[in-house]
């Protein structure tokens, strides 16, 4: 860098400067920090929420893939698969003393609920279950105030295919809560056993495959050249995960709007500093600087005060999205109904590619627009410092 | 005509200003004015105000440009040269002092002049030890550290002298260097100067309206009626 550009940016970034021109460096930094901590913070909420919901269906109501074939066992092995699980499925009818609820029902083994899976919810138990020989299910406290039962209270199961209706006495063995109302909902769990023993011919019996979320089309493919028919939780909730999708991206679009806005805003600083510093500029004009010398030294030092700040706004995005779970469980805890449809229990997962798109957007946005902006530095007249004085 | 030892040329150089912002009829500043600065030469342009004496100066380092006639400096015209040439040739062969001191605020003293040495081509090095010695030339060299905020109007217009001289130009422009001085330091001021500029074998073109400090030149012009006639 041309020595003379190297000096005038260092005093522009308030390195050797007075006191005031640092309080100006270090006020703008914080303003940009603060737009960019926001836009950062609002963006992992959203992908952090979509993906929650997206693993509490996946783990809970599908499995990431869902294998049907007659044979006991799927006999494929792959490193991304955590675990296989045979469950069972129907839609019933539950029915408390007062009220109903169109459910889905299924059954599960005892080792269905692995850690993955136990992440996912918060289950409570009878304390004081009292022997009995009824089928045990366990249904969500959202269900369980819709249908106004707690646990170890008896419900009427009422399965309604081609063929006949059938009604089972069960008893609540446990609640669970995943915190998303739209699953808990309709969900219930029992053991499979015992759905296959009751409800044999309208039964959908499949496999459940956990795996990881990267490679699950990987895993599909391997199934199905294995012969196997697969479906995984997107094919099978076109709506839902096609609704996440949506909302990821028209999110990340406001974001990328909102720091193009932002990107403006930096080269209107710059704008500011020409003009505050027009004297200053003539002056150097006056003894020969040429042009671009100058405004190479105006970009680099909002550039610099730029990236500073993307980087400070990311940290602090970050630093205070990873303090939300306390908050949004504390929120969850009050039960407010207008957040009744929202989940508020999801681990915070920083979106590296959504968070860098748009601090690429925010810095090249800025990096065009200040220099546009800069032109102005060349029409300055070396002569008006003078009238300026 | 041009002589090749001209340092400066001015050649029928007519300048006019429009009556308002809106245009109306120009008022006529300078007409068909000549002025020739050989070097190391000292020539004084005094005047009434508002005469055109810094807008000849003005011209002269083709910091304005003429309506009519040619402006030359050393072999070039400066009407025909673009930004980018008459910025190098601002930075390398012509130094300017006005009335008021024109220092960067954000800079040192030596900052100040270390800046002029590297926007004419020095290293930063380089620039450092023409600063450092010609500032200690006009007796600051206990001021390198000091802001302009932090210096008087004479010490201040010390550092613009030393920044003027520090590429060691061909020419130096002065428009009323003391006139924001008080008697004493107006004195001091006019004396380094003078020593400086015969020193340096500088020319100088300085715009005066104090006829005392003008007849320490080599020559002195007067503008009267938009024309320059030799008065000594």
């Amino acid at each position: 860098m041309n020595p003379v550009s190297r000096l005038l940016t260092l005093r522009k970034l308030g390195i050797g400067a007075n006191r005031a021109a640092r309080r100006r460096v270090i006020f703008n930094i914080v303003l940009i920090t603060l737009v960019v901590s926001i836009l950062v913070l609002a963006q992992i909420f959203v992908v952090s929420m979509s993906r929650g919901i997206a693993d509490k269906w996946a783990l809970l109501a599908d499995g990431h893939l869902q294998l049907y074939v007659d044979k006991r066992q799927p006999m494929i092995e792959h490193p991304s698969i955590e675990t296989i699980d045979r469950v069972g499925e129907v839609n019933a009818l539950l029915y408390s003393p007062d009220k109903n609820q169109m459910v889905r029902v299924k059954g599960v083994e005892q080792s269905y609920f692995n850690d993955s899976r136990l992440a996912q919810l918060t289950i409570t138990q009878s304390e004081n279950a009292s022997p009995s020989t009824l089928a045990k299910i366990m249904i969500s406290t959202t269900l369980a105030e819709r249908l106004a039962v707690k646990i170890d209270d008896r419900l009427a199961l009422m399965l309604v295919s081609n063929d006949a209706i059938r009604a089972q006495l069960c008893i609540i063995g446990a609640l669970y809560d995943t915190g998303y109302h739209e699953l808990d909902e309709q969900l219930v769990f029992c053991d499979l056993a015992f759905l296959e023993h009751l409800f044999t011919s309208g039964v959908t019996v499949y496999y459940e495959v956990l795996t990881q979320e990267r490679n699950l089309e990987t895993v599909k493919g391997d199934f199905e050249r294995a012969g196997y028919m697969a479906t995984t939780w997107k094919e099978q909730n076109p709506a839902l995960s096609g609704n996440l999708e949506t909302s990821r991206q028209a999110v990340l679009a406001v974001m990328v709007a909102v720091a193009i806005l932002c990107g403006y805003f930096i080269s209107e600083l710059s704008s500011q500093m020409v003009e505050d510093d027009k004297a200053r500029i003539a002056t150097l004009h006056l003894i020969g600087a040429q042009p671009q010398v100058v405004r190479r030294a105006y970009w680099t030092a909002v550039m610099v005060i730029t990236t500073v700040s993307i980087a400070l706004g990311t940290a602090l995005g970050i630093l205070f999205a990873r303090q939300l779970p306390p908050l949004l469980a504390t929120i969850a805890a009050r039960s407010y109904s207008a957040l009744s449809f929202y989940l508020l229990d999801f681990p915070i997962r920083v979106p590296v590619l959504d968070l860098s798109i748009i601090a690429s957007v925010l810095f090249c946005v800025s990096a065009v627009s200040v220099h546009l902006s800069l032109r102005r530095v060349s029409a300055i007249d070396a002569l008006s410092c003078v009238r300026f004085d | 005509m041009k002589r090749s030892t001209d340092l400066v040329y001015l050649h029928q150089v007519s300048k006019s200003f429009p009556a308002t912002l809106r245009g109306g009829e120009p008022i006529q500043i300078l007409e068909s004015v000549d002025l020739t600065v050989q070097r190391s030469r000292a020539i004084a342009i005094t005047g009434n105000s508002g005469s055109g004496k810094s807008t000849l100066l003005q011209i002269a380092a083709g910091l304005m440009g003429c309506d009519h006639g040619e402006v030359w400096f050393e072999h070039e015209k400066l009407g025909e040269m673009d930004n980018r040439a008459l910025s190098a040739l601002r930075s390398r062969r012509m130094g300017f002092i006005f009335q008021a001191s024109l220092l960067l605020e954000d800079f040192t003293a030596s900052e100040n002049v270390e800046m002029a040495a590297m926007i004419g081509g020095s290293s930063k090095g380089e620039a450092r030890d023409k600063a450092h010695e010609i500032l200690s030339l006009v007796g600051l060299s206990a001021r390198l550290s000091h802001r302009p905020d932090q210096l008087s109007g004479g010490e201040k217009q010390r550092v613009a002298i030393a920044r003027a001289l520090v590429n060691e130009p061909a020419i130096l422009f002065a428009d009323e260097p003391t006139g924001s001085l008080d008697e004493g330091n107006a004195a001091m001021v006019e004396d380094l100067l003078f020593s400086l500029v015969r020193q340096k074998e500088v020319a100088l073109l300085l715009v005066t309206h104090n006829l005392s400090f003008a007849r320490r030149c080599d020559e002195i012009h007067r503008i009267s009626e938009r024309n320059l006639e030799v008065i000594g």
